[in-house]
C-alpha cells in the first residue's frame, strides 16, 4: 500500500468525521433554541382585558375587589391585579400584570393622563420600566412614584413621565373606567410592560 | 503500602515532579489559595445545602403557611443542628471567594506579571473573577425570600436590557419572565452544577498552568539568588503551610458564621407584591451605584428600532468595557523577555497610579449606591467619581515619581532585560 492511499483515506476519514460532526452541530441548534421556556397562558396570567376589576394585591385586604373608597384621594397608591368577573380568577399568574392604583383630583391630570382615567383614578403597570422591580414607594410630598431599587421617580399625574433617576421610559397607563362603585379596566396596557431593550417612550399601541 | 502503589503508579516520579515544586515565599502569595479555601468550602457547605434544598417555588404547607417550596427548605435547613451555620459559611464563604480572587488579581496587576509567558492564566484568572461574581448571583435568587427575588429580577431586567439579544439570554438564564416556576430549577442547576463544574476546569487549568510556568519570582530573589528558582517545596513546608492557613480560614469563616446569621430569610419575609428595601452585597455595590446616577434619557439609537438605554450602560457596559481592557491588557503592556520576577510598583507609575484610579471609581460609584441616604444628587456623585479618579491618579503618580522616580535602576527582572 503506497503512502499516498493511506494520505487519501485519511482525508476521507477525516471528512466524514468532520461533515457528521458539523452536521451534528447544527442540529443541536433546535433543542438550544427550545431552552427558551414556553410561555403558557393559563387564566392567572392573562393580560388585563377590558371589563376587568381590580383587588389588592397585598396587606390584609389582599384578594378583596378595590372600590373608589378605597383609594385616599391625592393618594398613595393602591397596588393591585387584575381579576376576571364573570370566573372569578385573579391574574397573579404574571407579575406583569401587577399595576398601582391611584385616585387623584381631576384638575391636576394633564389631558393625556385624562384620556385613560375615571374620576381622576389613574391605574400604571407596576413594573419599573427600568429593571423591573415595582414601583412600591409613595413620595408624599411631591405625590410622585418612587421605584426603590435604583431610585427611579414617575410623575402620575403626567402619564407617569419620569422625573427622575434612571428609566428610560413612562410606566405603561392602563387605561380605566367606572363601573358602579369600581374602577374597571376599558383596555390594554398602552405601551409594553417592563424591561424591553431600547423601546422608545411612544412604543407600543393600545391594544384591545 | 507505599512500595505497592509506587511500583504501580510511579509515585516516586510524580513526587519528584510536582511535590517538590518551590513555593515562593511571600504575603501576597496566599490570596489566591484563600480563593481556593473558599471554593473549597462553598462546594463542601454547598453539598450539605443540596441535600436539603428544594429547587422549587411552588407554593406548599410548611408549619400552616403556604410558602414557596424553596423558602420553606431554608426554614428547614436554618432548623437543622448547624444548618444555619453551614448556611452562613456558604454565604461569608463566596464572600471572601471574590474579595480574595479580587486581591489576588490587584496583586498580580501592580506587579506586572500579567506579562509574558503568563497571558494566559491572566485571562484564565479573570474568567474565574467573572464566573465568581455571576455564580454568586445566581445563588442570590435560591432562597426565594423578598430580597432574592427582588436582586434576581434586577439581574432578569439588565440581562434583557442588551440589545437584540437580551430577552433570549435573560429567558434562557431565568426559565422565562423571571419569576416563573421554571426559574428557580434553572438557575439551581447552573448554581450547584454546571458553573462549580466551570470554576472546577478552570481552576484546574490555572493551577497546571502555573506549574508549568512556575511563579514569578519575588523581586527579592533576584537579589539573592539571580538566575534560580527560590521557594519552599510543596511538600513539606508550603503543604503544612497551606494547612496551617486553611485551618485559619475555617475557623474565621465558622466564628463569623456562627455569629452572624447570613441572609436572615424570616426577616426578609416570603416574596411581596412591593419592593423591599434591598441593597446588593458589597461587591455589586459598585454597579448599583451606576445604575442609579445614570439618566434614563441617555439613550443611543441602534439599527432595527433597538437601542442601548441608561440600564444597559450601568449594568453591562460599564463592566464589560473595564473586563475588555482587563483582557487586552497583556497584550497592549508587553515585554520581549519571559518575565521571571515580579515587577516593583513603584518602577511603574503610570500601571499603578491606574491601579489606584480603579480601586478609587470602585469606591466612589459604590459611595452612589447611597445616593438617597446621603441625599446626594447625580451632578455631585458624577463631581466625585470623576474628580475623586483623576486626582487618585493624579496624586499616586507625583507621590511615586517623586519619591522613587530616581531610584537606581537594576530592579525586577531589568537586569535579565538589559
Amino acid at each position: 500500500m503506497s503512502k499516498k492511499t493511506d494520505t487519501t483515506r485519511r482525508a476521507i476519514v477525516g471528512a466524514t468525521v468532520g461533515v457528521g460532526l458539523g452536521l451534528g452541530a447544527i442540529s443541536m441548534l433546535v433543542p438550544i433554541g427550545a431552552l427558551k421556556p414556553k410561555k403558557e397562558v393559563t387564566p392567572e396570567t392573562e393580560p388585563p382585558k377590558k371589563g376587568d376589576v381590580f383587588v389588592f394585591a397585598e396587606g390584609d385586604k389582599k384578594g378583596d375587589e378595590i372600590t373608589f373608597a378605597d383609594l385616599p384621594k391625592g393618594g398613595p397608591f393602591v397596588l393591585a391585579f387584575p381579576k376576571d368577573p364573570k370566573t372569578g380568577v385573579i391574574k397573579n399568574g404574571e407579575r406583569n400584570n401587577m399595576v398601582l392604583l391611584i385616585r387623584l383630583d381631576p384638575g391636576e391630570l394633564s389631558p393625556e393622563t385624562a384620556e385613560y382615567a375615571a374620576d381622576g383614578t389613574v391605574a400604571y403597570s407596576a413594573i419599573c420600566t427600568h429593571l423591573g422591580c415595582t414601583v412600591s414607594d409613595w413620595v408624599a410630598d411631591k405625590g410622585d412614584l418612587l421605584c426603590p431599587c435604583h431610585k427611579g421617580i414617575y410623575d402620575p399625574r403626567q402619564g407617569a413621565k419620569v422625573v427622575g433617576g434612571p428609566p428610560p421610559r413612562p410606566l405603561p397607563a392602563l387605561p380605566i373606567q367606572t363601573e358602579g362603585d369600581k374602577p374597571v379596566c376599558a383596555g390594554g396596557f398602552t405601551s409594553p410592560v417592563g424591561v424591553v431593550a431600547g423601546l422608545e417612550p411612544q412604543g407600543g399601541s393600545c391594544a384591545v | 503500602m507505599y512500595r505497592w502503589l509506587d511500583e504501580r503508579l510511579s509515585l516516586s516520579r510524580f513526587n519528584k515532579k510536582f511535590l517538590r515544586k518551590a513555593f515562593p515565599v511571600h504575603h501576597s502569595f496566599f490570596l489566591g489559595e484563600i480563593t481556593m479555601f473558599a471554593f473549597i468550602t462553598l462546594v463542601l457547605t454547598g453539598i450539605f445545602l443540596t441535600f436539603n434544598y428544594e429547587p422549587s417555588s411552588r407554593l406548599i404547607k410548611y408549619m400552616g403557611r403556604e410558602l414557596p417550596a424553596a423558602y420553606a427548605s431554608i426554614l428547614y435547613i436554618d432548623s437543622l443542628p448547624f444548618g444555619a451555620v453551614l448556611r452562613s459559611v456558604h454565604h461569608w464563604s463566596a464572600n471572601v471567594m471574590i474579595a480574595a480572587a479580587f486581591l489576588h488579581m490587584l496583586r498580580i496587576l501592580i506587579s506586572g506579571a500579567y506579562k509574558k509567558p503568563r497571558e494566559l492564566n491572566w485571562l484564565l484568572g479573570l474568567a474565574l473573577l467573572g464566573l465568581s461574581v455571576v455564580t454568586a448571583f445566581t445563588g442570590y435568587s435560591l432562597p426565594f425570600d423578598a430580597f432574592s427575588v427582588t436582586a434576581t429580577q434586577i439581574g432578569y431586567g439588565i440581562g434583557a436590557s442588551m440589545p437584540y439579544i437580551g430577552e433570549w439570554v435573560s429567558q434562557l438564564i431565568f426559565g422565562g419572565e423571571y419569576p416563573t416556576l421554571h426559574s428557580i430549577p434553572r438557575v439551581y442547576s447552573l448554581h450547584v452544577l454546571w458553573f462549580p463544574l466551570l470554576l472546577m476546569a478552570l481552576i484546574g487549568a490555572h493551577m497546571l498552568i502555573m506549574i508549568k510556568q512556575k511563579h514569578t519570582q519575588p523581586a527579592y530573589a533576584e537579589k539573592v539568588a539571580p538566575g534560580k528558582i527560590l521557594g519552599v517545596p510543596m511538600m513539606p513546608q508550603q503543604g503544612y503551610m497551606m494547612g496551617v492557613l486553611f485551618l485559619l480560614y475555617l475557623a474565621v469563616v465558622f466564628f463569623i458564621g456562627g455569629s452572624y446569621i447570613a441572609h436572615p430569610v424570616e426577616a426578609f419575609g416570603p416574596p411581596t407584591a412591593s419592593t423591599p428595601a434591598v441593597k446588593p452585597d458589597w461587591y455589586f455595590l459598585w454597579i448599583y451605584g451606576i445604575l442609579q446616577i445614570i439618566p434614563g434619557d441617555l439613550k443611543i439609537p441602534l439599527p432595527f428600532g433597538a437601542a442601548i438605554n441608561s440600564e444597559f450602560i450601568g449594568g453591562v457596559l460599564v463592566p464589560g468595557l473595564l473586563g475588555i481592557a482587563a483582557v487586552l491588557l497583556p497584550f497592549l503592556d508587553t515585554r520581549r523577555t519571559k518575565q521571571r520576577y515580579m515587577e516593583l510598583p513603584t518602577r511603574h507609575p503610570v500601571r499603578t497610579s491606574v491601579t489606584f484610579a480603579l480601586i478609587a471609581f470602585l469606591l466612589t460609584t459604590s459611595l452612589a449606591g447611597w445616593k438617597q441616604e446621603f441625599g446626594f444628587s447625580n451632578l455631585q456623585l458624577w463631581t466625585i467619581i470623576i474628580v475623586g479618579t483623576l486626582a487618585t491618579y493624579l496624586a499616586s503618580y507625583l507621590i511615586i515619581v517623586s519619591y522613587w522616580g530616581k531610584a537606581p535602576k537594576g530592579e525586577a527582572g531589568e537586569l535579565e532585560e538589559a
